[in-house]
């Protein structure tokens, strides 16, 4: 519970999935990633230099923000289309949900492994519409692209709040706060899940690992 | 998709080691985390293990001997059914001894190889050892979780919260708890809010205790019964306890998502038939796993009996008729947001009072029988004893060491049996002490203290230890009940249960979902006849009963002077405590010339209560003094008389202060006197910087709980005035000369015609009300005939209950002096209301 999550809906139709999830993690991930940081010898730091890149979708009246860091958009290109698959191969009404967590970790003693601590959640809901003419099409185009330009807004405002953020930390700490893998940017650790709702709830795993978890802690 | 670079590019440069020209412009200072304690993943399970704060050995002993324990209670049944030659033991085979003729244990105990042989032979044997094994490595798993945890709590106490071990029993919890919101500050253990409150900490700690005490508050849960023979009957063992929880809360498929957050579906109203459907069958599901295991939880359960409590019955046999609180009393007596220790020191205050109340109703038949069984019993074992100090050859004989035994358990039983000779038969006021501790009470118990039925009722809150949950009975039987009452009463439940989630889930930020009365929010789940008539919009399905959330809003104000309620509350509470501090302000001014003779004091006090309900009743219809501040002082002088607290309490409080003449009554005197200091002397203290250090929290707390009881004490005691105004208006006409004699009778008549509280329900009413809730969670509550003609019923008290409150007012300022001749007051009270009123 200890962790804020905020929650995303949108609704559009099947080809435009995957740019509406990459166009509103992008805008997050824009907000939650630093430039790397360079540790000197007296335990300071200092923080290089991050660009920003506009891309322009082509199903929606949409132009979306991102880092310019191939690597971090290969990343999650990868997610959203796996996600998109999912979506695609459930067969069902479509509905979905893809979120966006950032972590902490920290440091357990040796039987456990490290721990791995959400501080922020973003769920994205997706309802999946299938549209009967062109004409609805290109209205939905529209519509679609107005919505995220809302929710890039409700983005901003959230993350503009003061709230909790994890300390910056020294060099020793920094794996535990950012993900250093990139080479060109460093966002907060994230990680990115989906579920479709037809699934019925959580996978089987984490079932199991609440189960034992829960009868630990009796 | 095209991309357009921006502007705002990266530096390549910046790969090196720094950006040329930049290495003093952009220089950093990482915070770092020093300490690990930002951020907590799981604060409940965080804040609970820092609320039993027993440190840390004590913890890891703790548990280290109960999985020894389970190890030997196994190996040692084993051992017992199979390696002894129990012939030997009974001395019908002879050992045939070279050296001597004396049988030893050893020589008792099967050779180990024919005692694995006859343990690998049998199956059972085989079964219950794999299973027991199972169950220990389980625990042995729990037990390497359970000690990292406390090793962390350990120390968090040492590092974060600045807390040695040795220390740490002699720090109170609301120490502690400061010191928890003092490190939020710093470190942010919660990241919602910047500030933690006490009601935050209790909430986490107490999520499900809550929902299961407003369980059985609202009479959810099925714990009480009417059997053929025994009438009405409360069962709840800690088994079905734990059934419950495991449905509830945590099991698999449980409504609750983790331990913050009821799953989403069951927050929306639109599937609950379906989801109670799959409640009910989930339910069924552990009722029958229940009903499959039940011969090993018996088979446990009777051991462990065993091996516990023989050794206890017989030491001290008068064990089997002494008496405790009940699982069900506690769980009836306990506020919201009421931490353990909290709850079993308010108990255990009342405990001597309760066993008191409860030996006045020993049947004079029982007495005769138990006094000649005693004699005879007697008799025979000083004969018996007598011959073995003579001789002790006279143990040798056969069964004489069993008869002195058994002789001894009798003669013990019997005594338990004889009232002690000097106890006076006051009941009434023996309720009120107990009330002054526990705080809830029937309605229908006021006035009727003499009766049986009050006692049984009683009875079911204050059970013998020998029926109820600790040992022997109950528990024993619990496992082949439960699961009867899962599949047969609970089930039916389910959809009552899924509309109660739903109704009384609320998330509160930086807690998660929480049960809404635990909020204690007074507008919405306040009951008009307790105090907040007018302040309350909570329909009869949201209004706790007993006063439930007045009493517990109270409790949790006085038990945490710091904590900054809604403004609702505040007004409540303010209202409240002035009140009390008015009735007893008077009395303060004469604590000084009291304290010298005070025990004399409260005697003649209780000499000229007489029966005191009566005395209340008749000078309450008089109108001269105003009768609730004689019910509060005629419990609080018997507290005062009880409890030594109460007395060193009494004499801090008091302040050299000119005397107010006072033609009072010596009771009301005492009482107020009580009240006063009780109330004063915390005042004082939480506001002056000088009284602090672990001495003042100790004696705050004390002084807490006295002004919680006097609080308690006028809540009943208003409540009483409310309800009465109400019922007898009619019956009252005319009757004002009339002597106390026929007024007692009409009186107990108006208490038997009042609608009961539905937690201690008559059959009728209990009918009644579940169709009420039936019909409620059909409706949504507020347009349903039925519940419409329950309001109809209630409704006119509030006004009539109003225009009580205000005629006792008035009433009661006549001999009180105004608010004018405050003036005349020294000037240090003021100051004191003054500090009252700012808190």
């Amino acid at each position: 519970m200890n962790c804020r999550s905020e929650v995303l809906e949108v609704s559009v139709e099947g080809r435009q999935v995957d740019e509406a999830m990459l166009a509103l993690l992008h805008t997050i991930l824009l907000h939650r990633s630093t430039g790397k940081f360079h540790y000197k010898k007296e335990g300071t730091y200092s923080i290089g230099t991050v660009g920003t890149q506009d891309v322009d979708c082509d199903f929606i009246d949409f132009t979306l923000v991102r880092v310019s860091s191939d690597e971090l958009d290969r990343v999650i290109r990868k997610a959203v289309a796996e996600f998109k698959d999912a979506l695609g191969n459930s067969g069902s009404d479509g509905m979905g949900q893809i979120s966006l967590e950032f972590y902490q970790k920290k440091k357990s003693r040796w039987p456990f492994s490290d721990e791995c601590i959400p501080w922020e959640v973003w769920s994205i809901k997706v309802n999946v519409v299938n549209l009967a003419n062109e004409q609805e099409r290109q209205i939905c185009r529209e519509k679609v692209g107005e919505k995220l330009g809302e929710k890039v807004i409700n983005i901003v405002e959230v993350i503009n709040r003061h709230e909790y953020l994890p300390k910056m930390p020294t060099q020793s700490e920094v794996y535990n706060v950012f993900d250093t893998s990139l080479k060109d940017v460093q966002p907060y650790l994230y990680k990115i899940t989906y579920q479709i709702t037809d699934s019925l709830g959580t996978s089987v795993s984490t079932t199991m690992r609440r189960l034992i978890k829960d009868t630990l802690a009796l | 998709m095209a991309h357009f670079d921006t502007e705002y590019q990266r530096l390549e440069a910046s790969y090196s080691d720094s950006p040329p020209g930049e290495e003093n412009l952009l220089v950093h200072v990482p915070e770092g985390s020093k300490s690990p304690w930002h951020h907590i993943e799981n604060l409940d399970l965080f804040f609970q293990r820092i609320s039993f704060k027993n440190g840390f050995t004590c913890m890891l002993l703790g548990e280290i001997f109960e999985l020894v324990q389970l190890v030997f209670v196994v190996a040692f049944t084993v051992f017992l059914a199979n390696c002894v030659d129990y012939d030997i033991l009974f001395a019908n085979k002879f050992v045939n001894h070279t050296d001597s003729s004396k049988v030893t244990l050893p020589d008792a105990f099967l050779p180990v190889d024919v005692c694995s042989a006859r343990i690998r032979d049998s199956v059972l044997v085989i079964f219950i050892l794999i299973i027991s094994g199972v169950f220990w490595l389980h625990r042995l798993v729990k037990f390497i979780y359970n000690i990292c945890c406390y090793w962390e709590i350990r120390s968090f106490y040492i590092n974060a919260l600045k807390m040695s071990m040795t220390d740490l029993p002699y720090f109170t919890w609301q120490e502690v708890q400061g010191r928890i919101i003092e490190i939020q500050k710093e470190h942010q253990i919660c990241i919602h809010k910047k500030e933690l409150t006490e009601l935050d900490i209790y909430h986490r700690i107490l999520r499900f205790k809550n929902y299961m005490v407003a369980m059985v508050n609202k009479s959810l849960l099925p714990v009480r019964f009417r059997l053929p023979l025994l009438g009405d009957t409360v069962f709840y063992t800690r088994g079905l306890k734990y059934n419950f929880e495991l449905i509830f809360f945590w099991g698999p498929g449980s409504l609750f998502e983790n331990e913050w957050s009821l799953k989403p579906e069951y927050k929306r109203g639109g599937n609950r038939l379906e989801l109670a459907d799959r409640l009910s069958s989930r339910i069924l599901w552990i009722g029958i796993a229940n009903l499959l295991l039940c011969p090993v939880i018996l088979i446990w359960q009777i051991l462990y009996a065993f091996f516990s409590y023989t050794e206890v019955i017989k030491r001290e046999p008068g064990s089997l008729g002494a008496r405790c609180w009940s699982l069900y009393g506690r769980f009836y007596l306990r506020h919201f947001n009421e931490l353990d220790h909290e709850l079993m020191s308010r108990l255990s205050k009342g405990y001597k009072a309760s066993s008191k109340y409860m030996n006045c109703f020993m049947s004079p038949l029982l007495t005769v029988v138990a006094k000649n069984v005693a004699f005879f019993a007697g008799s025979i074992l000083a004969v018996l004893i007598a011959l073995t100090i003579y001789d002790e050859d006279v143990l040798a004989v056969e069964h004489v060491l069993s008869s002195i035994t058994l002789l001894g358990i009798c003669v013990t039983v019997c005594r338990s049996f004889i009232p002690d000779k000097h106890m006076v038969f006051c009941p009434e006021q023996l309720l009120k002490v107990i009330l002054a501790h526990i705080h809830y009470m029937p309605d229908h118990w006021q006035g009727n203290a003499h009766r049986y039925e009050t006692r049984d009722e009683f009875a079911q809150l204050f059970q013998y230890k020998a029926v109820s949950n600790v040992f022997i009975l109950e528990e024993l039987l619990s496992p082949v009940i439960t699961p009867f009452i899962l599949i047969f009463c609970l089930r039916r439940k389910s959809l009552e249960i899924i509309d109660f989630f739903r109704n009384f889930t609320v998330d509160v930020v930086g807690v998660g979902d929480t049960c809404s009365f635990a909020q204690m929010d007074v507008r919405q789940h306040g009951h008009p006849a307790w105090m907040s008539a007018g302040k309350t919009e909570a329909s009869i399905y949201q209004q706790a009963e007993d006063g439930k959330t007045e009493l517990s809003l109270m409790h949790f104000a006085i038990t945490n002077p710091h904590w900054q309620p809604p403004r609702e509350s505040t007004h409540f509470i303010s209202l409240l405590k002035e009140k009390v501090h008015r009735e007893a302000n008077p009395a303060f001014t004469s604590t000084h010339s009291l304290q010298s003779d005070s025990e004399p004091h409260s005697l003649i006090a209780n000499l000229l209560m007489g029966p005191p309900s009566l005395a209340s009743l008749h000078l309450g219809r008089e109108g001269s003094i105003n009768p609730v501040s004689i019910g509060v002082s005629e419990g609080a002088s018997a507290l005062r008389a009880l409890s030594p607290v109460s007395t060193s309490l009494h004499l801090r409080g008091s302040y050299p202060s000119a005397r107010l003449p006072r033609p009072d009554h010596p009771a009301v005197v005492a009482g107020r006197a009580m009240a006063g200091s009780g109330t004063d002397a915390r005042t004082i203290s939480s506001g002056s910087s000088a009284w602090e250090g672990q001495l003042t929290s100790m004696v705050l707390s004390e002084y807490a709980s006295t002004e919680m009881s006097i609080h308690a004490l006028y809540m009943h005691e208003m409540h009483k005035q409310q309800s009465r105004g109400e019922v007898s208006r009619h019956a009252w006409h005319g009757q004002e000369s009339d002597e106390s004699s026929e007024s007692v009778n009409e009186d107990m008549e108006a208490a038997r015609t009042f609608p009961r509280s539905s937690t201690f329900p008559t059959t009728s009413h209990q009918a009644g009300a579940a169709q009420q809730s039936g019909s409620q969670r059909r409706y949504g509550g507020t347009s349903d005939p039925v519940s419409g003609s329950f309001r109809a019923q209630r409704t006119p008290r509030m006004p009539m209950g109003g225009w009580s409150e205000e005629n006792q007012m008035s009433r009661h300022h006549d001999p009180v002096p105004e608010e004018g001749s405050e003036d005349e007051l020294p000037p240090h009270i003021h100051k004191f209301c003054k500090v009252f009123h700012c808190e």
